[in-house]
């Protein structure tokens, strides 16, 4: 591809992403200290439920954004095969090997791990973290407290709530013995308003890009989603997400989109794969393709978060996240995203690291076809190791899938 | 007929029905249950046998992958990957219905997978908690287990407290007798191969299970006779996710060596799910899983999986440990270089195996188990 064509479709910089690094650095420089703030630290999974975490004054790191800070920064590799000199097999989770590599080696984007005072695992994302986190409280040699959030393929049953409520009332219990602090009902509840907060503002965001032209392009999501994976329930993840919101508001009213050129819409789903998001944006948009809405940052834009913010509601949310739910549920979200967002057709990307997104896609590529008439292409990558990703065999794939969607357009005017 | 010659007119029988394939296996059922097919041993089968059905444990089956392609990446293990083979090849259109547990991603994405094919009529997923120690856990699991006896009442038959408990005295009759037979295998492996005792394992799921039981007093009482003989094989913990296939036990034999103990949940894990037959049926079968059935899927507490093998290894005598894995069970796999370092500080040995599709691995595996006994072997 060439630097001209790049030129035809250039990207307008969002320019709260100053702000969104300034952020993040603050985040992860008080994760690194936080005796300096008094805080204690706890590695949580990215489903896992951190506004009680917030509410007792315990600082969140996030294990799996890490991981996905190392692949962007292309370090993943080179921790994974640390995980692997230490026996773990190639095929399990490179964001679980990352972060066992990093453990290792103390070699990482922001160096050696904040030590954890506990580990919060919740499997509503999948069962590959309650192994990674057994791993590394034995190596760390902290606690750990789990959730156990059941799948629920089709039906959600009261007696599964009731389950996840309950153990909720543990994890607060849990808290409480940790912190040697007393749950308060009152702050807990502020937190939780924030958190509402913070999500409700992510999917105004996303919902922005039913906009034509999208302000806002999956690739820049990827990027901004950090703070409510990070910072649901701070002050913080507002007040940053007020402030995106309104830069895009702009955009929208000037008809401006996150490329110049837009021309096909297309859905994606899965991880993004990390070490190659630039690449791809560029492939896409130098062919007048953008990436208006995805499976994976709409999933912190919960559909039915509870309004009263009660541990309940809390049980409820987290029990229903998308990863924990089955395949129709799946392809029903995909079909409306399509239609939702106006999107030409979809691309999935099957990610050899994770089977909970990954497995049924070939099912889904054809039902949403059948449900929406939009065609579907399935990449196969992994979100954090390049070393199985073919980018010239991609690049190929994509470029003959854009020209069936131009050509179906072509021949439906 | 001589008692050696019945001990193999009954092994003949086992294997005769272990080597049909899917398709044949129909014409061998009682015709008087409805054909229902289960993964794993969390499905409580007693109760599918109350109900009237015939629970078939799908335990991989050799099988040239055609169709699964276009339904499975392909880092999935063989036993998924050739269970849904033989769905997409309609060689399990004798089943009624199929059974999920939920175990690891790999089975819940089969679950779905094999949902939207439509193929079978029935379709049920058990969802066995993954956390054992919670206060919660219990009352959760038991809720679960009536579900599923709602769901089998609705779908095949009642299920009265009188034929569940009638179904766990069968069941637990069943399994203490194979754990009898497991025993005496220590010093009759002769007249029980390792392949012998896989076959007896396999032919449970394809036959009335009241004349398998019949068949396996019967050999029970043969094998008592039998003169024990002190054995020199160097006893061996079998670890992993591998269901019991009789070629690995043969190769492992052959190389003198014999399995005395392992943690397969088709093998001495399952064998421990005796249920109490004193108190109600149902509260029986939701304790028996929270006693000594955890399987890497699921979570009793970080340092479990470790001191779990650890003391089942120094309980068994055995003085190397083998882990026998499917290809890309995340599950295992993760527990694996800890389970290794904390046998190895301990001075036992191990050895890893990882097979993918058992038909074609076994040569390569061969050689290593050779040199891995010998190792062990007393100079
Ligand atoms: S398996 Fe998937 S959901 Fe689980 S930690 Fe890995 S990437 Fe995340
Ligand atoms: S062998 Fe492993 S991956 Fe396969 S079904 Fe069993 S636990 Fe899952």
């Amino acid at each position: 591809m060439s630097e001209d064509q790049l030129q035809t479709n250039p990207y307008r910089k969002i320019n709260s992403t100053s702000a969104y690094r300034r952020l993040m650095m603050a985040y992860y420089f008080m994760v690194k200290h936080p005796s300096w703030f008094g805080k204690k630290v706890a590695w949580i999974t990215s489903g896992g439920p951190v506004e009680p975490l917030y509410a007792m004054g315990v600082l969140p790191f996030y294990p799996e954004n890490y991981g996905a800070m190392c692949g962007a920064s292309r370090m993943s590799v080179s921790l994974c095969e640390a995980a692997e000199q230490k026996g773990y097999s190639h095929d399990l989770c490179s964001y679980a090997l990352t972060d066992i590599g990093s453990f290792f080696t103390g070699k990482g984007p922001i160096g050696r791990l904040p030590k954890p005072d506990f580990l919060v695992c919740g499997n509503n994302i999948c069962g590959t973290v309650i192994k990674w986190y057994e791993i590394q409280a034995r190596a760390l040699r902290a606690p750990l407290f789990f959730i156990d959030t059941p799948f629920f393929h089709d039906e959600l049953h009261q007696h599964n709530l009731q389950y996840v409520e309950k153990q909720m009332g543990e994890y607060i219990a849990f808290l409480e013995d940790q912190t040697k602090r007393p749950f308060l009902e009152k702050r807990f509840k502020k937190v939780g308003s924030r958190s509402l907060e913070a999500i409700s503002l992510w999917r105004e965001i996303l919902d922005l890009s039913r906009n034509q032209p999208a302000p806002f392009a999956a690739f820049d999501a990827f990027i901004h989603m950090a703070p409510i994976v990070t910072l649901r329930g701070t002050r913080w993840a507002v007040r940053y997400y007020q402030k995106l919101k309104r830069e895009l508001e702009e955009r929208v009213k000037k008809g401006l989109g996150a490329f110049a050129r837009e021309e096909i819409r297309l859905v994606w789903d899965n991880i993004p794969i990390w070490y190659d998001i630039r690449n791809l944006s560029k492939l896409l948009s130098s062919n007048g393709a953008v990436l208006v809405a995805d499976t994976y940052t709409s999933a912190w834009a919960m559909e039915e978060p509870d309004l009263t913010f009660s541990l309940d509601g809390l049980s409820r949310a987290y029990a229903t996240i998308h990863l924990n739910r089955g395949l129709g549920y799946k392809m029903q979200k995909m079909a409306k995203l399509i239609e939702k967002f106006g999107a030409h057709g979809f691309l999935m990307h099957s990610n050899r690291s994770c089977k909970p997104y990954s497995l049924g896609q070939y099912d889904m590529r054809r039902e949403v076809t059948r449900l929406t008439g939009k065609p579907g292409l399935i990449i196969e990558a992994d979100h954090t190791d390049s070393r199985s990703y073919s980018p010239q065999q991609v690049e190929k794939q994509i470029l003959i899938f854009l020209d069936i969607i131009r050509n179906k357009q072509q021949g439906s005017t | 007929m001589s008692e050696e010659n019945s001990i193999s007119r009954i092994k003949k029988e086992f294997e005769e029905l272990t080597s049909l394939e899917y398709r044949e296996i129909a014409s061998h059922l009682p015709g008087d249950r409805i054909p229902i097919g289960f993964f794993c041993p969390y499905v409580p089968e007693e109760m599918l046998h109350a109900a009237g059905a015939f629970p078939i444990r799908l335990m991989g089956a050799p099988i040239k992958m055609s169709h699964v392609q276009a339904h499975l990446p392909p880092n999935c293990c063989y036993l998924v990957k050739s269970s849904l083979e033989s769905l997409l090849r309609g060689e399990l259109d004798f089943l009624k219905g199929m059974i999920f547990s939920h175990t690891c991603d790999t089975m819940q994405g089969l679950s779905d997978i094999w949902a939207f094919q439509k193929r079978l009529t029935l379709q049920f997923n058990l969802m066995m908690p993954a956390y054992l120690n919670s206060e919660a856990s219990r009352p959760y699991w038991k809720a679960e287990i009536e579900r599923f006896r709602e769901f089998l009442e609705t779908n095949i038959g009642e299920v009265t407290p009188q034929n569940l408990t009638t179904a766990i005295q069968l069941f637990n009759r069943i399994r203490k007798n194979i754990r009898e037979i497991y025993q005496l295998r220590r010093t009759l492996h002769e007249e029980i191969t390792g392949a012998d005792f896989a076959n007896i394992i396999r032919a449970q799921y394809l036959m009335d299970r009241n004349q398998y039981q019949f068949l396996l007093s019967e050999l029970l009482d043969l094998l008592s006779c039998q003169k024990k003989k002190e054995g020199r094989l160097v006893p061996i913990y079998l670890a992993g996710n591998m269901v019991h296939s009789a070629p690995y036990f043969a190769l492992i034999e052959e190389a003198g060596a014999t399995v005395v103990s392992d943690n397969l949940c088709s093998g001495a894990r399952f064998l421990r799910l005796i249920t109490r037959e004193d108190i109600d049926p149902i509260e029986a079968l939701t304790q028996r899983y929270f006693s000594s059935f955890l399987c890497p899927t699921k979570h009793g507490g970080s340092n479990d999986p470790i001191e779990t093998l650890l003391r089942e290894v120094e309980e068994t005598g055995a003085t190397g440990v083998v882990f026998l894995f499917y290809k890309y069970c995340e599950s295992h796999y993760f527990d694996y270089p800890d389970l290794k370092r904390a046998l190895e500080a301990k001075s036992i040995p191990t050895l890893l195996l990882e097979v993918d599709d058992p038909a074609t691995s076994q040569g390569q595996l061969k050689i290593r188990i050779q040199a891995f006994i010998e190792m062990l072997s007393p100079i």
